[in-house]
């Protein structure tokens, strides 16, 4: 079943006089509970897209159809409650808060999202997607005292706790060195399919190709 | 979750920092308004202390008291209509002590009232400053157009005029002393308007303390001085908040990615400018009050509670706007922007 479609997608950048279209209609369509992949050149327009996707900006042209509502027609707000509870994304870099702990930042994150639950149960689903993500032991950790793989992994427990339908992942393994990369992707397979996340991911890596239902390649900003 | 208070905990010593900056400049504000105060208390006591009425002078004084007679018929009409008013005089002048020591002094008269000492032919009262002196109590003090000597038959506090000890006499001696025969100030206490009488011009308290040269002219540098003060502040505190503000950029991206409201974000920094300068102005009331009880005798200082605390309003007014005027880049700050800087 289809969750997410991008229909026709058009992004211009205007720099000064020099107007640069760096995506020339994009379609996508992402199936419940499946991972796929973004994969392409440099500057092929794969982080635009991915952005796009997650309201972080906005198209120039054409819809992004979320569960059938178009977020291309949605004001500010309503694109911040939709990242708010039903997206969830990991960047190259872990974007953390740097004066929470980690239990702090995935409690913010079910504040944020508005999950309706006490207090007990919101330490309870803390402590289970940190043993979900192996680091249950650096609850009390400053971020600043995580090392790379740690944050990312604390990231991914961030995108998740709220129980998202859509995950975004802009090459989450692109600071983890290869075994890394691999856990974290057996961990991002694991938590898609057992939590039925349907995850769009960039990335640069073959390696991790493998970990993906589907594989879309994008050239000059157009799909291939 | 309190996310502000979160960051307080974390990044202690920074917020440390800005509070003392608070705590300092407000500190020297209050303190200088209680120089200012003390200044203007030391200047004219005598006319403050008095409850609200009206002063009238002679209207061709141009208003001077010092120049002001007033006509006796006039002056004895006027007390015989109102009960509670006074005629009063007022002159800088100079007294001997029994050491032959000269000291400076306001010579104050008055008809019967009780806003006013009286006192007997030959005898004075004095500001308790003198005391300090080394007059005592049974003293005689001289002048050289005086012919007879003042007994000093006791002190009270608090009376200044023109930063010199005021001095009590009797109205028969006083007009030896200057050779006049009329008074120069007559005071009706009350708050009813002020009536017209003839030849004369009424003045409010306030008026007619701005009617002295001296005090005018040291109120007003002393009120610029303060307001500078408060100006300063008041943009010293919105560089800081901006230039924290600044900092957090990238935090505010982050959160906002999240789907944080942007209003959250205005709260969570109102509720740090609030919560430290909260604190910074309670240290800084609480030793201004300090400093009020060790300042040195003599030294002029007055500073109410009252008056610390309408400067804290100020200052939280103050630091509220500067706040959420640098604040305002939040609202711009792109959720992408903070995402990109990462990957750089
Ligand atoms: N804010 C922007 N303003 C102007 N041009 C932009 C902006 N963001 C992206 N671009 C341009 O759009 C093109 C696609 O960028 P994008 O980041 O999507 O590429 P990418 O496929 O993710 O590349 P990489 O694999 O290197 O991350 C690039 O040529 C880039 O210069
Ligand atoms: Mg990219």
């Amino acid at each position: 079943m289809s969750i997410f479609t991008i229909d026709e997608v058009k992004k211009t950048f205007t720099n000064g006089e020099v107007e640069e279209q760096v995506l020339n209609g994009i379609n996508i369509t992402l199936q419940e509970g499946e991972i796929t992949a973004l994969v392409g050149a440099s500057g092929s327009g794969k982080s635009t897209i991915l952005t796009i996707a997650a309201g972080l900006q906005r198209a120039s042209d054409g819809k992004v159809l979320f569960q059938g509502k178009n977020m291309t027609d949605m004001n500010q707000d309503q694109i911040r409650k939709i990242r708010a509870s039903e997206f969830g994304f990991v960047f190259q870099s872990s974007h953390l808060v740097p004066f929470l702990t980690v239990e702090e930042q995935l409690l913010l994150m079910l504040d944020v999202s508005e999950t309706k639950m006490r207090k007990r149960e919101q330490r309870d689903e803390v402590e289970k997607t940190l043993k979900l993500v192996d680091i249950d032991h650096r609850k009390d950790a400053y971020p600043s005292s995580l090392s790379g793989g740690e944050k990312q992994r604390v990231a991914i427990a961030r995108a998740i706790i709220h129980k998202p339908k859509m995950l975004f992942a802009d090459e989450p393994t692109a600071s983890l060195d290869s075994k890394r990369s691999k856990d974290v992707m057996t961990l991002i397979r694991e938590l898609t399919k057992t939590l039925h996340i349907t995850t769009l991911m960039v990335t640069h890596d073959e390696e991790m190709l493998p970990y993906a239902d589907h594989i879309i390649t994008m050239k000059d900003g157009m799909v291939v | 979750m309190n996310i502000a208070w979160k960051e307080i905990k974390k990044n202690r010593a920074k917020f440390v920092i800005l509070g003392s900056i608070i705590f300092l400049v407000s500190f020297l504000t209050f303190i200088i308004s209680g120089l200012s105060n003390g200044l203007s208390q030391d200047n004219a006591a005598l006319i403050k202390d008095l409850p609200d009425g009206q002063f009238y002078m002679n209207a061709e004084a141009n208003e001077t008291y010092n120049l002001s007679r007033i006509d006796e018929s006039v002056q004895s009409s006027v007390l015989k209509e109102q009960k509670d008013a006074v005629a009063i005089s007022i002159q800088m002048g100079f007294v001997n002590d029994m050491d032959d020591k000269q000291h400076s002094i306001a010579f104050v008269t008055s008809t019967d009232s009780i806003l006013f000492e009286s006192v007997g032919k030959g005898e004075v009262v004095l500001d308790r400053s003198l005391q300090d002196k080394g007059i005592k109590v049974g003293d005689s003090l001289t002048n050289n157009q005086f012919s007879g000597g003042f007994t000093v038959k006791g002190f009270v506090d608090q009376k200044k005029y023109s930063h010199a000890p005021v001095a009590y006499i009797n109205i028969e001696n006083y007009k030896e002393i200057y050779r006049v025969n009329e008074m120069q100030l007559i005071f009706v206490p009350g708050k009813e308007k002020s009536q017209v009488i003839t030849g004369l011009q009424s003045f409010t308290n306030k008026e007619f303390l701005n009617t002295i040269p001296s005090y005018s002219a040291e109120q007003m540098s002393l009120n610029m001085i303060i307001w500078f003060l408060v100006a300063i502040s008041g943009m010293l505190f919105a560089i800081f908040f901006y230039m924290m503000n600044v900092q957090k950029i990238g935090l505010y991206g982050i959160l906002k990615a999240l789907g944080v409201k942007t209003s959250r974000l205005f709260g969570m920094m109102w509720y740090q400018m609030i919560f430290i300068t909260v604190i910074a102005l309670a240290l800084s009331v609480a030793l201004s009050q300090v400093f009020t009880m060790i300042a040195p005798e003599g030294m002029p200082f007055s500073l109410t509670i009252e008056t610390t605390f309408q400067l804290s309003i100020i200052f939280l007014i103050i630091g509220f706007i500067g706040a959420t005027l640098s604040g305002l880049q939040i609202k711009k700050v792109e959720p992408l922007q903070a995402i990109q800087q990462g990957e750089v």
